[in-house]
């Protein structure tokens, strides 16, 4: 019983197998119904299943096969040409084999599926009842194919390939017998060479034959018997002969055995498992290059630092290939998509009276297996409306002057760190116009809104749910629904959808997807203090602008990017960013773009590219609008990664604001006393800082010291106190007097805060780096205790009576 | 260095002997001040308790949601308990600490305003939660009796549950 499972198992795999290209195979053939190589491979296959099945007792797929290569052996030997009627009828058989096949492997049985109406078809085309070939002619025929194949696709053939043809059509049951005999002594013989031969070259084998291989010979041999045939069918001879040297041999199944396999299956759980190793590594590896980069700041000019610089870079080098060598393991050709859709075509065409051709190209480029299921789905909607809308019937081709016979192009490549999957046809084009007509007779768009749309806008108008440019709605398409799934199925891949067409000319969509999805090139902003990171896949470009290049319409900030209006939204706006820093005269507008939708959105500054690893915010924070996740930074830091389907929406709910608006910081309060006014003293000495203390403090004022800029800046805002003066010095580690002030001034509420330098630095250029980062007064040391007091007192307005 | 070690292991252990006969009666809590009450948690839903450090914000959320934090390279929320309990926001201090707890598959960090210390306490000794604020939806789980105080101890599911 197990045996016969085990070679069940190998039977099931390898009809799948068969079956998958056995579609694709036969659409090809209706078209080249001379192709005799193509016939042979099919028969091969109805054949081949036939075989096995009737070893393994499945007689209803046995019974269906074998009228079905009837056909295929008729239409083989030229006696029957392939027409579209008959084609139809083999196609509906191919189908009931798989449902078949399907049904052995659920239930492993082949009943309760009747193929007798099809069987009956099948047997109207090979012209009625008892005509049937004899199993004899086929058999030999098959032999043939099975040498072509051989030849062809085998390298170092076996003694079996040279062996002179025999003509076992005249041969005598017995004769047959005799050589079935004649041929399994040669290749135990054989075998026995080659074992011998590898003793001698030291290697140990197994001296017994296994047992089970001689019942497998012996079924083997049965199963010859029974389709007279001399060579054993499923099993190409070569197979046998390799499949000896392995203990467990059995089964026929698998081709190309000369080497040992050369892949491995392997649990998605355990690629995604080593895809998040890799995640963490690619975050450290950031971290890495961060703390790199302040090294070299700080120890500027040491020696070990450039053995550090090759380590890090070695590290981050080995992290990018591992991170795209398992990236690769998880890519599947795209072609297991594209496989299905000739036949789609040929269905589709059958029924809508059309004649279409779909041309192929690219089907080897590569996807992240999670992307490629998702895809499939998005693209038999693209090209049902392809055939449907796009392609014209034959005559009103004909009437164009184009040829009668539509084509849907189909590729795939590459470009950048996206792939591009492009639908091309050559059917009668989008109207801008109609378009718009029937999205206002729906009430999709308003009127207003059709006026102001341009071309793409309009093309853009297909996707939307409820639209449907047929006037009926068919068994194809005309519902309405269709394109909108595939909105929604490309933008939850961060994919892009564009469309263009010409009237009369034809309609090209592409779709763009990014390679895949848990590791990402991300754009980061920055919007006052916070950070933020943008799929880079949705990004079109950025632009820099000044403040007053933005217009608003209607309550909404738009602007003007070339030719087009684009309608702006600021990020600040979304997140509820609150404004403490002062708002600059220019801005940056990142681009975003999502299937056919564009959106302007203004940040303040640009971070730069880094690579990111999407982390999920957890169940308690889930589902929280336009954040899709978060990421680590280099730093140590959560950067919040943003969701650009869900930011599209937002905005169109966000009203602008005006971008300068900032509550004036609590005015001073009237000071009552001396130790009201409140003074920071920055100064990485403690004995300067004990100078200026000693100045200050007969004066009754209350006076914090810090150490460095990062000290005093987080001093300042905690907020604990309110300063009414900082007196800097600018020579400081960490943070040096003149970012400090830089930094101070970015926040509107500081803006008044006098900042008084108290330096040895005494050249005049230093003296202009001081205003220009924000100082009031420049006091050069050495100074007078009464001198500083009094640079303070005037900044401070000191009220004379606390004196 | 070990003898020490074992001294303590053995005063522990005494003392557990004598304090309470049956370790299956008592219940070990943590314990920590926000505002002026002292609250609890089972010691076992604590994973960590750490010092605080930086956080993200994340918008569209209630003001008690600081947001999230870098935990050894898991982004994990944090809540702080004062704003949640409905007290005014204070600034984070010497003893400020988030406690880092888990139940199940959910993971958040709370900031606390002091922690005060590891509490044994009989089962016997906890009562349930008064009348008035009782109900499933309530996020207390008793209250338990000291010799001079008592201390409200919370559900730790409730508080990872998300309430908005």
């Amino acid at each position: 019983m197990d045996e016969f499972q085990e070679i069940l198992q190998d039977f099931l795999v390898e009809a799948f197998e068969l079956v998958e290209k056995l579609d694709e195979d036969l659409v090809e053939l209706e078209s080249n119904p001379e192709d005799l190589d193509l016939l042979n491979g099919i028969f091969r296959v109805a054949h081949t299943v036939k075989g096995a099945s009737s070893f393994l007792n499945f007689d209803v797929l046995t019974h269906l096969t074998h009228h079905m290569e009837d056909v295929l052996n008729r239409a083989r030997h030229g006696e029957l040409t392939i027409t579209p009627d008959i084609m139809d009828v083999i196609l509906e058989s191919v189908d009931l084999m798989k449902q078949l096949l399907e049904q052995i492997r659920d239930t492993n049985s082949d009943s309760g599926i009747d193929v007798a109406a099809c069987v009956a078809r099948l047997d109207k085309i090979t012209g009625g009842s008892g005509e049937f070939e004899t199993p004899t002619a086929a058999a030999s025929a098959q032999e043939e194919s099975r040498e072509e194949e051989n030849a062809a696709s085998e390298e170092g053939s076996s003694s079996e390939d040279d062996e002179e043809e025999i003509d076992y059509e005249n041969m005598s049951p017995e004769e047959v017998e005799a050589e079935i005999e004649r041929l399994l002594a040669q290749r135990q013989e054989e075998d026995r060479k080659k074992r011998e031969a590898k003793i001698a070259a030291g290697e140990k084998v197994p001296q017994m034959p296994n047992p089970d291989e001689e019942e497998e010979k012996a079924k083997e041999e049965k199963k010859e018997e029974e389709k007279v045939t001399p060579a054993p069918a499923p099993t190409p001879a070569p197979v046998k002969q390799e499949k000896k040297e392995e203990p467990k041999a059995a089964a026929p199944a698998r081709k190309a055995p000369a080497q040992v396999e050369q892949t491995i299956r392997v649990d998605v759980k355990r690629l995604d498992h080593l895809m998040n190793l890799i995640g963490e590594l690619v975050l450290a590896k950031n971290r890495l290059i961060k703390i790199n980069d302040d090294v070299e700041e700080r120890y500027e000019g040491e020696e070990f630092l450039e053995e550090l610089n090759q380590v890090v870079s070695i590290v981050s080098l080995v992290t990018t290939d591992l991170q795209i060598a398992v990236m690769k393991t998880r890519m599947l050709p795209i072609g297991k998509v594209f496989n299905k859709f000739p036949r789609m075509i040929r269905d589709l065409s059958r029924e809508l009276n059309k004649k279409i051709e779909l041309v192929i190209s690219g089907e080897e480029t590569e996807l992240d297996k999670s992307i490629v299921e998702e895809i499939g789905d998005p693209l038999v909607h693209i090209i049902r409306n392809s055939c449907d809308h796009g392609v014209e019937a034959p005559e009103e081709r004909v009437a164009k002057g184009k040829p009668e016979t539509g084509t849907i192009a189909l590729k795939a490549y590459n470009e950048g760190n996206q792939i591009v999957i492009q639908i091309d046809d050559d059917g009668k084009g989008l109207d801008p116009e109609m378009l718009k007509n029937k999205s206002l007779e729906k009430g999709i768009i308003t009127e207003k809104e059709a006026d102001t749309m341009s071309d793409k806008e309009a093309f853009a108008l297909i996707f939307k749910p409820g639209f449907s440019t047929a006037a009926a709605v068919t068994n194809v398409s005309g519902r309405g629904v269709g394109m909108d799934v595939v909105k929604t199925n490309i933008e939850k891949l961060n994919g892009i959808i564009d469309i263009d067409s010409e009237v009369g000319k034809g309609t090209s969509i592409k779709l763009k997807i990014p390679l895949t999805l848990a590791i990402i090139q991300a754009l980061l902003v920055g919007v006052q203090e916070e950070h933020y990171a943008i799929p880079l896949a949705s990004v079109l470009e950025t632009v820099r602008i000044s403040k007053d290049e933005i217009y608003t319409v209607e309550g909404k900030s738009v602007m003007r990017l070339r030719d087009d209006v684009l309608s702006l939204v600021h990020i600040g706006d979304i997140f509820e960013v609150e404004r403490i820093l002062d708002a600059s005269e220019h801005a940056y507008v990142v681009v975003l773009g999502l299937g056919t939708s564009k959106l302007g959105l203004i940040v303040d500054t640009l971070v730069g590219q880094e690579e990111i690893v999407i982390k999920s915010l957890g169940d308690y924070l889930k589902g929280i609008e336009g954040i899709a996740g978060a990421t680590i930074r280099g730093d140590g830091g959560v950067t919040l990664i943003v969701d650009v389907v869900a930011l599209m929406d937002i905005a169109k709910n966000v009203k602008a604001t005006t971008m300068t608006e900032a509550q004036e910081g609590g005015a001073s309060k009237e000071k009552s006393q001396a130790s009201d006014y409140v003074i920071m003293i920055v100064d990485d000495s403690k004995t300067d800082r004990t100078i200026m203390r000693k100045a200050l403090e007969p004066m009754g004022m209350t006076l914090v010291e810090a150490g460095d800029g990062q000290e005093a800046l987080s001093i300042l805002k905690s907020g604990d106190y309110n300063f009414d003066a900082m007196l800097i010095d600018i020579e400081m580690p960490r943070m040096d007097g003149y970012s400090l002030a830089s930094e101070i001034k970015k926040y509107n509420r500081y803006k008044n805060l006098p900042l008084i330098a108290v330096t040895s630095r005494t050249s005049k250029a230093d003296r202009m780096r001081g205003v220009e980062s924000g100082m009031v007064e420049y006091i050069t040391k050495p100074y007078s205790s009464d001198y500083l007091a009094s640079v303070v007192q005037r900044n401070v307005n000191f009220k004379a009576e606390f004196l | 260095m070990s003898d020490k070690l074992k001294d303590i292991i053995n005063k522990q252990s005494q003392q557990q002997d004598s304090v309470v006969e049956q370790l299956d009666d008592v219940v070990q809590l943590v314990g920590f001040m926000i505002g002026d009450e002292e609250y609890a948690v089972p010691i076992l839903s604590i994973q960590e308790i750490i010092k605080p450090f930086s956080w993200t914000r994340v918008p569209q959320v209630p003001p008690y949601v600081l947001g999230v934090f870098n935990l050894r390279g898991a982004v994990i929320p944090l809540i702080d308990l004062r704003l949640k309990f409905g007290l005014s926001a204070k600034k984070h201090g010497e003893d400020t600490r988030f406690i880092v707890m888990r139940h199940g598959d959910d993971v958040a960090g709370f900031v606390i305003d002091r922690l005060t210390m590891a509490i044994r306490i009989k089962k016997e000794n906890i009562g349930p939660a008064p009348d008035t604020i009782n109900g499933d939806d309530t996020i207390i789980d008793g209250v338990g009796k000291q010799a001079d105080k008592i201390i409200t101890i919370l559900k730790v599911n409730k508080l990872l549950e998300r309430d908005f």
